[in-house]
Parts: structure tokens; C-alpha cells; sequence
């Protein structure tokens, strides 16, 4: 162990395979950018160069790759890990251990070709940083992270490693998820860039004529339908397959002390979440799972940067039954019995069926204006007003001991759970309308990943919220209370 | 019931404020300007309308002059601040009236910040943040901010705890 040890102390370059993966990392980062800039680039007239633009990015962002991989160092010593890099600027970090949140191994494309892993390695707060070691193996690696884990723990590490319990994600549950996967937004937004960018390289006159010869029967207005359809149809297909390969053998490991969570098809990653990192726990109901009593699991924690923002998944998807089981079991201090419960009066209902009224009438204007057949945009109206309507009786605020729950639902409803002694700002709102009918919103700090996350309940009575925001702070004065008194018995009895 | 948050801001603040807007005011009144000196500079027939411009620099002139001088001074009634040894009591605004309660053990660092601006007022703002959000007590006077900067930390120090 000592020379093991000794070895990680050293300066040391990752695996040349690193050059490979930073530039991956950047295409990656890109793709969008670069899939655009490839239509655009080209013009779809002298299509012959769309290969050499190709190639050509490829090579420069490899050429960077090796760069950087050549200027890239990173060493241990007494617990902090330094790290220089940096093309044209040079950049040194120093990250201490006992400042460290998060130690993430994940294995993707490049990584699993060469058998090897890459390492992040983040901290919390408003001046977060992060580090991410590209590619080396998976001992040096395991190494690094106990080496960062506090000096100290290095045999606790070794009880802990074994896991208590294992969940997983089983592949009914996996199709289900994927079928009615909330990613639909995001997958949309893409087809329709990708759609938008099509006349680039398919010029009007080409529809007209292949809509003309092969489907002579069709009016504007069917097109138009079929469009949309498609769009959605081609989305739809992008977010269950975005989900399949997110989420695939999906795991989570109960330790001593920690969470580890295991997914992905192509890229494997793995999250070890210290329990007493977690900020707060949302249960999401996406609008397509709820009817069939479906939620998803979600955790803020300190440090961590994934999907859906800060976020981290807990559970893709657990039917209503088997979560509070499941809470139990992972997450006891979660569960809490609500002695106080608050719901938005009729006052609140006007406003929420109001601003409805208001976005919708927005959409329908935009629609109607600027889109044939925009008049059937008025059919969304009703709907939108019983989305008013649901989100009115959605939300909630309940509480119990130390913990406040608070319900909301956008589209898909929301309900998170927080400890009070995790909160970091807590803000109650007004505006000239509400004030008229002593109504006020209450918002709630947490902090998430490198920039927190904001919790809040829209039309709560004046009163209620501000009672709320009281008792968020008081009893937090009461716990100092008894804080202080049990510091003060400690020392007595030490006398 | 708690009270409301008493203190106060600096008085000078107005002032300062009064100079910041002027600033960006003067931005806009910036563009009619340039169109004026295209109007007359450029050589070909293309001009645009002089009343037009000369109409939205009035409207222009108006409106900034109306900022500059109600609304620092309206700002600054509606700014309330607090600091003990629990929490921090923010209260602003002045149709959306914000209240924001930010527990002092969850303040990761204090700062005191001071532009070009606020230095020749003798102010400063103080920035407390925290794992999650960033609020700022704008201007106080220097001694002000040295204090409340110097209170919080301490008061954070005294309530440490981890993240």
C-alpha cells in the first residue's frame, strides 16, 4: 500500500487515450453547434465539401486533444489533488479533500474501448469548481478516490464498500419509463432545429414538386397536420431512445454512508452520493406517468452537475405504492409525518386560471398570426384553463418536525421535501396584484449542484406564507437553543 | 409575528444611484443622437424622419429625467435590512415587494463591493452568499458596510456547520 500511495503523490500524465476522449468531450459538448454549422456550412449546392468540413474539424479538434492532453498533470499530496492544464492559458487547481462533494467514475465510448475510466471530482457553492481526470484506469482511479476520501477513513471505506441493499430498474419498467418520458421537450426543441435547418439543403420547389406528383390528393392544410405529427412522431422516438440508453441497467447501491448509482448503455456512469450531501428530495409525476400512478425520484446534492440541471435521478420511475416503501428504506429521514397542512384558497384560483388566460391568448396571438390554420390554436385554450385549474389544486405546503414539503405542478407536478436546516434563503414574494388580495408566493433556496435550486408555491394567503417563512426561522432559533443548552450539559459533565 | 426588517440605507445611496441611472440613461439617449448625426452626415436620400427621432428623444428625455430623479429616491424608501446573530432580513422592492430571509450559518462568504460610482459617495454594497443564491444590501456608507460585513462573518463563524 505505502509505495501504491508514494506513486499517486507524483506528477502524472492521464493515458494517452485522453487525447481521443477531450476531443469526444468537445464534439459532444458541440453537437448541435456542430450539426448546424455542417448544414449551414455547405449550403446543401456544393455538398461534396460537407466531408472535408467534417474531417477537417476532426483533425483540429484532435490535434487540441493531444495538446491538451500533453499539458495536462495532475498529483496528490496529503490529501489535495492539484491539477495543471490548459492550452494557451496555463491553469493550476488545487482541490482539498475535505472541500470535495463528489467523486463521479464514469466509462464512455473511448474510455471502455481503451478499459479505462474518467474521474470527476467536484465541489459545492456559488464558486464551484470541477475537475475531471479524462482517462485513466479504473485502480488508479478507485486509488485516487480513497486517496481524497478524508485520509482518515481509508478502513471504514472498506466495510462501506459493501453494499446493504441493491435496487434496479427492471426492463418492463425501463420501456415504461422510456415510453412516456417527460424528454419529450428537449427531443422536440431538437427535431425542430433539425427540421428548420432542412430547406437548406431540400429547396421549396423540390416539396412542392414531390408533394404535387406523389400525393395529389392532399391540401395544404393535411400537410401541415401530417407535419406536426411527424415532428412529434420523430421526437417521440428520440426521447425513448435518449431514455433507453440514459437509463439502462439502472442501479442503486445502499452503503454504509453513501448512495451509488449505476446507468447507461454506452456510457456507464457511476455517482456515489454521501447520505449527508442530499439538499432535498423531489418527487416528480410527469404528466404521461401520473395517470398510471408513476413517479420518478429525484435528489439535490451538493456538487453535482447532471442531468435535468443539477439534479440527480434516485429512482426513473417507481410506481406510487412502492415509493414510500422505498423511501423508507433509502431514505428514512424523508419520511415524515405531516402535522400541518396549507392549500391555496379561492382568491388564488382566480389568479392561476387568470395567468392561463393570459399565456394561452399570448400563444394563440403568436400561432394565429404567423402560422396557416393558426386559428385552431384556439383549441388549446380549454386545455390550458384545466391546466390552471389542476395546478391550482396541486399546490400545496405541508409540514412536519423539521421538514417542509412543497407541491406545485407546472406541467408535471413536483413535490419536494426539505429539511429545514438545508435551506439556504427563503423569500416571500408580492406583487401590486396579490398585495390587492393579501396573497403572496413563498420561495425556497436549496442549494444544488454549483448554483442550487428554487422550490416555490405560487398564492399562498399573506398570512400562511408568512407565517411559514417564521417558522422556518424561529424553530431554527429553538434548535440553536438546544444546541447551545447541550454543548453547555457536555461541559459540565466533562468538570 | 416578526416585525419588519428597520434598517435603513444609507442617504447618500439617492445620490449615487441618481449618477448610475444618468449613466445609463444617457445610453439611450445615445441612439436618437446617432441617427441625428447620420441624418445630417450621410450622403445619400435615405434619411429618416426628423420629427420621428426628434419625438422619441423627447419621450425619451422625459421618461429618463422622471427615473432619475423619483425613482432612487423611491427605491431607497422601500429598502430595509437586517442583521442579527440568526438571520439576515432583506425587504425591497417597489410593486414587487421581495422578502428574503437568508440564515446566517448558510452564508458561505461576505463581500463589500465598490465601483468608481459609489467610492466617490463613500459607499459600498455588501454581497453575502451562500451555497445556492447571491443577495446584495446595496449602498451603505463604508463604515456601514465594513460593519454588517464584518457582523455576518462572525455571526457565521460562531454557526458553523457543514454545507
Amino acid at each position: 500500500m505505502p509505495d501504491l500511495l508514494k506513486k499517486m503523490f507524483e506528477a502524472q500524465r492521464q493515458h494517452p487515450a485522453a487525447a481521443l476522449a477531450n476531443a469526444f468531450d468537445i464534439i459532444k459538448a458541440n453537437f448541435i453547434t456542430i450539426l448546424i454549422l455542417i448544414f449551414v456550412g455547405t449550403g446543401g449546392k456544393q455538398g461534396d465539401y460537407t466531408l472535408y468540413w467534417i474531417f477537417g474539424t476532426f483533425v483540429a479538434l484532435l490535434i487540441w486533444g493531444v495538446i491538451s492532453w500533453l499539458r495536462f498533470q495532475f498529483s496528490v499530496n496529503e490529501g489535495e489533488l492539484k491539477i495543471e492544464q490548459g492550452v494557451f492559458v496555463h491553469k493550476k487547481l488545487y482541490l482539498t479533500s475535505d472541500r470535495i462533494q463528489v467523486i463521479d467514475i464514469t466509462a464512455g465510448v473511448i474510455q471502455r474501448i481503451f478499459g479505462l475510466v474518467a474521474v470527476e471530482i467536484k465541489t459545492a457553492g456559488s464558486s464551484s469548481k470541477e475537475a475531471k481526470i479524462n482517462a485513466i484506469s479504473r485502480q488508479e482511479a478507485e486509488k485516487l478516490k480513497k486517496l481524497l476520501r478524508k485520509g482518515g477513513e481509508q478502513e471504514t471505506e472498506e466495510i462501506s464498500e459493501k453494499a446493504n441493499k441493491i435496487y434496479a430498474l427492471d426492463n418492463r419498467d425501463l420501456v415504461i419509463a422510456a415510453t412516456t418520458s417527460g424528454r419529450m421537450g428537449v427531443a422536440l426543441s431538437i427535431v425542430g432545429a433539425v427540421f428548420s435547418q432542412l430547406d437548406q439543403v431540400i429547396s421549396d420547389q423540390e416539396i412542392i414538386r414531390f408533394i404535387e406528383t406523389h400525393l395529389p390528393n392532399f391540401t395544404s392544410f393535411s400537410i401541415v397536420v401530417i407535419s406536426i405529427v411527424g415532428m412529434i412522431l420523430a421526437a417521440w422516438v428520440l426521447s425513448f431512445l435518449s431514455t433507453i440508453i440514459t437509463y439502462y441497467d439502472f442501479k442503486v447501491e445502499i452503503r454504509e454512508d453513501d448512495l451509488l448509482i449505476s446507468r447507461g448503455l454506452f456510457e456507464r456512469k457511476q455517482l456515489t452520493i454521501p447520505f449527508n450531501r442530499i439538499q432535498a428530495v423531489q418527487i416528480k409525476e410527469e404528466i404521461l406517468r401520473q395517470p398510471l400512478g408513476y413517479a420518478s425520484l429525484v435528489i439535490e446534492s451538493a456538487g453535482y452537475g447532471e442531468d435535468q440541471g443539477n439534479s440527480n435521478t434516485l429512482f426513473p420511475l417507481i410506481s406510487k405504492e412502492r415509493m414510500h416503501a422505498f423511501i423508507d428504506e433509502v431514505i428514512p429521514e424523508y419520511h415524515v409525518k405531516v402535522d400541518h397542512t396549507v392549500s391555496i384558497g379561492k382568491r388564488g384560483l382566480r389568479r392561476y386560471i387568470l395567468q392561463m388566460v393570459w399565456l394561452s391568448l399570448g400563444i394563440i396571438a403568436v400561432v394565429w398570426s404567423m402560422v396557416p390554420y393558426g386559428v385552431y390554436a384556439w383549441f388549446i385554450l380549454p386545455f390550458m384553463l384545466l391546466l390552471g385549474y389542476q395546478q391550482y389544486r396541486d399546490a400545496e405546503v405541508k409540514s412536519g418536525e423539521d421538514t417542509i414539503i412543497m407541491s406545485s405542478r407546472l406541467l408535471s407536478k413536483t413535490t419536494a421535501i426539505i429539511k429545514k436546516y438545508r435551506i439556504q434563503a427563503i423569500e416571500v414574494k408580492q406583487n401590486p396584484f396579490q398585495s390587492r388580495l393579501d396573497l403572496a408566493d413563498l420561495i425556497i433556496h436549496v442549494a444544488s449542484g454549483n448554483q442550487g435550486r428554487t422550490f416555490k408555491v405560487r398564492e399562498l394567503v399573506d398570512e400562511q406564507a408568512t407565517a411559514y417563512k417564521d417558522w422556518l426561522a424561529n424553530s431554527k432559533r429553538k434548535r440553536q437553543l438546544e444546541a447551545d443548552i447541550d454543548q453547555d450539559q457536555s461541559s459540565e459533565s466533562i468538570e | 409575528m416578526r416585525s419588519s426588517p428597520q434598517q435603513k440605507l444609507s442617504k447618500s445611496a439617492i445620490k449615487a444611484w441618481r449618477v448610475s441611472t444618468a449613466i445609463v440613461c444617457l445610453v439611450f439617449i445615445l441612439i436618437p443622437l446617432f441617427f441625428w448625426v447620420y441624418n445630417t452626415f450621410s450622403p445619400s436620400n435615405t434619411n429618416f424622419s426628423i420629427w420621428l427621432i426628434g419625438s422619441i428623444s423627447a419621450v425619451l428625455f422625459i421618461i429618463s429625467g422622471l427615473i432619475i430623479f423619483f425613482l432612487p429616491e423611491i427605491r431607497w424608501q422601500h429598502w430595509y435590512y437586517q442583521v442579527d446573530e440568526h438571520e439576515i432580513d432583506l425587504q425591497s422592492g417597489i410593486f414587487v415587494i421581495t422578502r428574503t430571509l437568508i440564515p446566517v450559518k448558510r452564508v458561505q462568504h461576505v463581500d463589500t463591493r465598490q465601483g468608481p460610482i459609489l467610492r466617490s459617495y463613500g459607499l459600498a454594497d455588501v454581497t453575502i452568499s451562500t451555497a445556492a443564491t447571491t443577495h446584495r444590501i446595496p449602498a451603505l456608507d463604508e463604515k456601514t458596510a465594513d460593519q454588517v460585513r464584518d457582523r455576518i462573518s462572525k455571526f457565521a463563524r460562531l454557526a458553523k456547520e457543514d454545507v
